[in-house]
């Protein structure tokens, strides 16, 4: 498990290639981004937010890199390995120099670690050093995480661990000081492509390039991330050319954009998949039987029933009608590729007329009836898939009354179990199993920290039990089939039931730019580049 | 007179305490915003701490009970998102809102009274027909559209005007400002129309019937006997007379402007209060909704005593009453 895999390291190579050429030909330019969402604060430490690191990683690194499909390779640490059961020994960098001319060493690993959990905000980055016991320095270029416990994804927590200059930020690592220091920019200093020059609050971040960046030189002299939020107003933005590159291109826009020659529009997958949850307890609050009345037992603990609500999507329809095209059927908790996704699990199938006849076997001739709960608001068409599922719910006789919530009341009372069918998005943002199958499908148990996500209150033993030994599995391949297994288990269960896989759309000004789309939808301006 | 300022003052304080008590419990009804921002897969212990972290592990009362002590010494907290204290966020985007609305509002006072005025003066002629004619437009087109219609047409067709952002500014007394600046000036064009236009399409219909109503009384009558010109009658008589509910709608309207500007300041993505309220409310960020709204409550006290204040001013009338 020195480079995470072979296609990731060849990727960056040929990035890295490509930049050589690019970096001469266009010196003195500006690259002028659109984006949805900005950080909410120039210290990279505050919070876990992915636009939050998006921005962080303009000016900051981080040990271990996360290439475009989400698997790692590496960045400021140049190899990793297990050296006993919890201990991990990362080889730095060597040559690497912070943007006020100081070199890069284990000292700034350790300070950056040691500060997290002081300066963290609410959307809390201690989740990056969970398991980091102790970090011990060999020498400037090696050092020693120990860990609680054996940590097989250690380097997979790192991905977001921004290394900030432990000179410049030492009198900036307080709560109190921390965003004064960094907002003003006396603290911020990384060894990131892009040197700091200017942020707002929901406003713009202005950065210059940093000559010196071990990757080599940016093809940007400056970079310009406005926030726009307004996805129609962010089109029109770069139509009129105050900017050269957007993300998040709805799916309605995205359609017209098809016929505009002066727009061109990128499709990436998304790491985001539309999981159907339904609760496990034995009493459930939102199903009734046909009077309208609570009903007694949980017909949602019986597997046929679980299969008739599965067979009843149309995929295929949710993807070309509700969609616009702009996703892929889903048949199970992870994009393909990922670590852990199983390649043996097949397509899903729609079927209403077995869907039926299952719910008759089950004793549920006549149906039943449930309120179904999703957010509207937080991912590409969240509101539209739930309308969706309602209607052919009801198709096959479970009659569904639909609620596209905002986020902000779904959230909370979802995570008090205040719902019985339930559905809302789920982006393996580390790219392995650990996060996502660790986080919903593990019987909840706050001692072990796993299942703090299991909303539905499922319970696999054998699924515990797998996912107990992948997370202190070192070897990596004996841990993805071990994964893989638990997907397999879980999917075969249908608690949780995989909808669609969702994909996102950049756009920029004609013929001028060549990016590759990221799983975890980040807009990085260095690897963005003029075409030709 | 004292006894009038007195009166309203102490109204002021109970209206404040009213709705900080409203604004703090609606608010915490709508649900705990660690479940909204705490990372997936954070641990039980982190979520705990987290909640420590931000009080919210206290009863209601306490929590309330710290908010008001520290208010009251001026103190509103620190924003969950930004770790900066919210009136300086607050005050940060300010300025952006203030000249936006003041250009908007303001103008289409003077415009739309200018307007209303000449259709209620003369209520047959074309143009005061193709004036109320469009002033029904101003009301019903949603401004939503408007301000999409305005981007499309002159940033994306035309190109004349910036879609978006707030240009130049320029630094005075430690605020930016950027109508000061021709590039300021080409950004706030386009939202300050889109403002304007449903208050200017009301100003207009007020003018107008105010107009038409005083232009049949005895005063205007007796004005015109006495052999006081036109243009006389109509500055020093007419525009004194029905400026009582003008007065009163541009002290509305401009509170309410001020602070829910949002559609507009989403839309152009104008940098202004608006648009923090909003990303505020997406991420519960408690303390700055419960500061703005009660930042807005006392914005509404303030200008309601002005407008009574300038009443006073105005008409004898009501200075007679108030005095009695």
């Amino acid at each position: 498990m020195k480079h995470a895999s072979k296609r990731g390291f060849l990727n960056a190579t040929l990035i890295g290639a490509g930049f050589a050429v690019a970096a001469t030909a266009a010196a003195a330019q500006t690259l002028t981004m659109g984006v949805r969402g900005g950080p909410e604060s120039m210290d990279p430490h505050f919070s876990a937010l992915g636009v939050h690191a998006a921005a962080a990683k303009h000016i900051f690194d981080t040990l271990v890199w996360s290439g475009t499909d989400l698997q790692i390779e590496p960045g400021l640490a140049t190899s990793w390995e297990p050296i006993d059961e919890d201990t991990w020994e990362f080889k730095l960098r060597e040559g690497v120099t912070f943007h006020d001319g100081s070199a890069f060493t284990a000292e700034d690993v350790k300070f950056s670690i040691e500060r997290i959990p002081v300066v963290t905000g609410p959307t809390t980055t201690t989740i990056y050093v969970r398991r980091v016991a102790e970090v011990e320095i060999i020498d400037d270029h090696t050092i020693h995480i120990h860990t609680d416990g054996p940590a097989s994804t250690l380097p997979n927590d790192f991905i977001r661990l921004f290394i900030v200059s432990s000179e410049a930020a030492a009198d900036y690592s307080t709560p109190e000081t921390a965003a004064e220091g960094f907002n003003s920019g006396a603290a911020t200093v990384g060894t990131g492509p892009y040197k700091y020059v200017s942020w707002e609050p929901n406003g713009d971040l202005v950065l210059e390039r940093f000559d010196d960046y071990w990757r080599g030189m940016g093809a940007w002299e400056r970079v310009i991330r406005q926030e726009i939020p307004n996805d129609s107003s962010r089109l029109a933005a770069l139509k009129a050319g105050q900017v050269d590159v957007i993300n998040y291109v709805s799916s309605v826009d995205y359609l017209a954009l098809q016929n505009d020659p002066d727009v061109d529009s990128v499709i990436g997958d998304s790491v985001y998949i539309m999981n159907l949850q339904l609760d496990q307890r034995d009493q459930t609050p939102k199903v009734y039987d046909n009077d309208g009345n609570v009903m007694a037992e949980n017909p949602l603990q019986n597997p046929l029933v679980r299969e008739a609500f599965d067979l009843a999507i149309d995929r295929d329809t949710m993807v070309e009608i509700v969609l616009e095209g702009l996703g892929q059927p889903a048949n199970q908790l992870m994009p393909p590729g990922f670590f852990g996704s199983n390649e043996g699990i097949p397509g899903k199938t729609y079927d209403p007329e077995r869907s039926r006849e299952l719910l008759a076997e089950a004793g549920y001739p006549d149906g039943f009836e449930i309120d179904l709960f999703c957010t509207s608001d937080r991912l590409p068409g969240d509101g539209a898939i739930c309308q969706g599922l309602g209607q052919m719910f009801t198709q096959v006789g479970i009659d569904t009354n639909v609620n596209a919530i905002s986020r902000t009341v779904y959230f909370p009372a979802q995570a008090a179990q205040e719902y019985s069918v339930f559905m809302n998005g789920w982006g393996t943002l580390t790219g392995e199993a650990s996060y996502t199958l660790g986080g919903l499908a593990h019987s909840n148990d706050p001692d072990l920290g796993l299942g703090a996500f299991n909303r539905v209150r499922y319970v696999n033993e054998d699924v515990d039990r797998l996912l107990q030994e992948g997370a202190t599995t070192l070897d990596a391949d004996a841990r993805r089939a071990m994964y893989e297994e638990a997907m397999a288990l879980i999917v075969a269960d249908r608690a949780y039931i995989p909808v669609v896989q969702l994909q996102t759309v950049w756009a920029a000004r004609a013929g001028a730019y060549t990016f590759e789309p990221r799983f975890d939808e980040d807009t990085l301006a260095f690897f963005i580049r003029p075409a030709n | 007179m004292r006894g009038f300022v007195i009166k309203r003052l102490l109204q002021a304080v109970v209206v404040m305490a009213a709705m900080s008590v409203i604004v703090f419990v609606g608010v915490y009804a709508i649900g705990n915003p660690v479940d909204i921002v705490i990372p997936p897969d954070a641990t039980q212990a982190i979520r705990d701490e987290a909640i420590r972290r931000l009080g919210l592990d206290r009863p209601l009362w306490e929590q309330y009970w710290i908010f008001v002590s520290n208010a009251v010494q001026g103190d509103f907290g620190r924003s969950f998102v930004y770790n900066i204290p919210v009136l300086e966020l607050i005050a940060s985007r300010l300025p952006a809102t203030l000249e936006l609305v003041l250009i908007s509002v303001i103008s289409a006072t003077v415009l739309g009274v200018a307007l209303g005025v000449y259709a209620g003066y003369r209520p047959e002629s074309r143009i005061s027909k193709t004036i109320m004619a469009l002033s029904v437009l101003g009301f019903s087109v949603p401004s939503f559209w408007v301000g999409l219609i305005l981007i499309l047409t002159f940033a994306v067709s035309l190109g004349w005007l910036p879609a978006g952002g707030r240009g130049d500014t320029v630094e005075i007394l430690g605020i930016r400002w950027s109508f000061l600046t021709l590039d300021g000036l080409s950004h706030i064009a386009l939202p300050a129309i889109n403002l304007a236009l449903f208050k200017l399409a009301m100003m207009i219909r007020l003018a107008r019937a105010g107009t038409r109503e005083i232009m049949l009384t005895d005063t205007i009558k007796f004005a015109r006997a006495a052999g006081l010109s036109e243009a006389t009658i109509l500055r020093r008589h007419l525009l004194k007379m029905i400026s009582i509910p003008i007065i009163t709608v541009f002290g509305l309207e401009l509170g309410s402007t001020l602070a829910f500007a949002v559609v507009t300041e989403t839309i152009f993505s104008w940098p202004g209060v608006g648009k923090l309220i909003i990303d505020s409310i997406y991420v519960l960020d408690r303390p700055v909704m419960v500061a703005y709204l009660i930042l807005i409550a006392a914005l509404f006290v303030t200008i309601n005593f002005t407008v009574d204040l300038v009443f006073a001013l105005i008409d004898p009338r009501v200075r007679a009453r108030r005095s009695a």
